[in-house]
């Protein structure tokens, strides 16, 4: 475990580094299409963090749903909107300049009140193996007791059936009025 | 790596989102920074469940119903983004007004 420790914060730094610069060149980059390669690489640092934060299954998770769902998603409708070569839609300086500005302050705010709080750097409870266990989450997914979560679980999948049937909606819709 | 070093990680994360939001002109551009909000928060979640909850399985649960309503979110998000195409042919956010007329 001691032997353990300065690996896995070395790992955290360059993965934090990782995603930053990456998140950064995703959000500015002219072109949309790399920006979306650029999102695949930021959340797969984001399940190297999970893997780090000893959450097996939200790493997991992260991969098939976000790299494998989300982005997939991105892609398909970068591919159905734009035209090669389009992506010339440039934000005036001055835009720009406010934009910095405004989210330097948020950072800033919310700096002042992260480093205001004297518990956060100290970590008392350490995590028992058991407890991300994929069957740890599954009884508690799927328990009736008052810490369980079977209710929000239900109102997810009929959200998501919802959802289907939404966007199919909506993607048809205007196919009828044209005709 | 303590609480601290993550929750610093998320709000640069998410300040990195907001400035996309605030910049970007296409629309699909904006998606991607959302995301890279959500995510954020995410992160948010499952370093909390870690360093300090009590019951650290249902801290990490949250960031897993989050990661399900996000999915949901892009798919109506591309449904939107695919009606608004064919009647604008543009998916720029500060013509849509003057296309509209």
């Amino acid at each position: 475990m001691i032997l353990n420790i300065p690996f896995s914060d070395i790992v955290f730094y360059f993965v934090a580094v990782f995603m930053v610069l990456l998140s950064i060149a995703a959000v500015s980059s002219k072109n949309v299409l790399r920006s979306a390669i650029f999102l695949i690489a930021s959340f797969l640092g984001t399940a190297i963090l999970y893997l780090l934060l000893k959450a097996e299954f939200m790493a997991m998770a992260q991969i098939m749903l976000y790299v494998g769902g989300v982005v997939v998603f991105i892609i398909f409708a970068i591919l159905l909107t734009s035209h090669l070569g389009e992506n010339k839609l440039s934000t005036p300086i001055s835009q720009k300049f406010l934009a910095v500005f405004l989210a330097l302050t948020l950072l800033g705010v919310m700096a002042k009140f992260l480093f205001n709080t004297k518990e956060l750097s100290e970590s008392i409870t350490q995590k028992s193996p058991e407890a991300s266990s994929l069957i740890a989450y599954g009884e508690r997914l799927l328990s009736y007791a008052p810490n369980g979560f079977v209710l929000p679980f239900e109102i997810i999948s009929i959200l998501l059936f919802m959802t289907l049937v939404v966007a199919i909606t909506i993607a048809k819709k205007d196919n009828k009025e044209e005709k | 790596m303590t609480l601290l070093h993550c929750l610093i990680l998320a709000f640069i994360l998410f300040t990195i989102g907001i400035f996309g939001v605030l910049t970007n002109r296409h629309l699909i551009g904006m998606l991607i920074s959302i995301e890279i909000m959500l995510n954020a928060a995410n992160i948010n979640f499952v370093a909390f469940a870690y360093f300090k909850a009590q019951d650290p399985t249902a801290g990490t649960l949250f960031s897993i119903f989050s990661i399900a309503i996000t999915a949901c979110e892009m798919a109506v998000a591309l449904a939107i983004l695919i009606a608004m195409y064919r009647k604008h042919h543009s998916l720029d956010v500060n013509t849509q007004e003057i296309n509209h007329e």
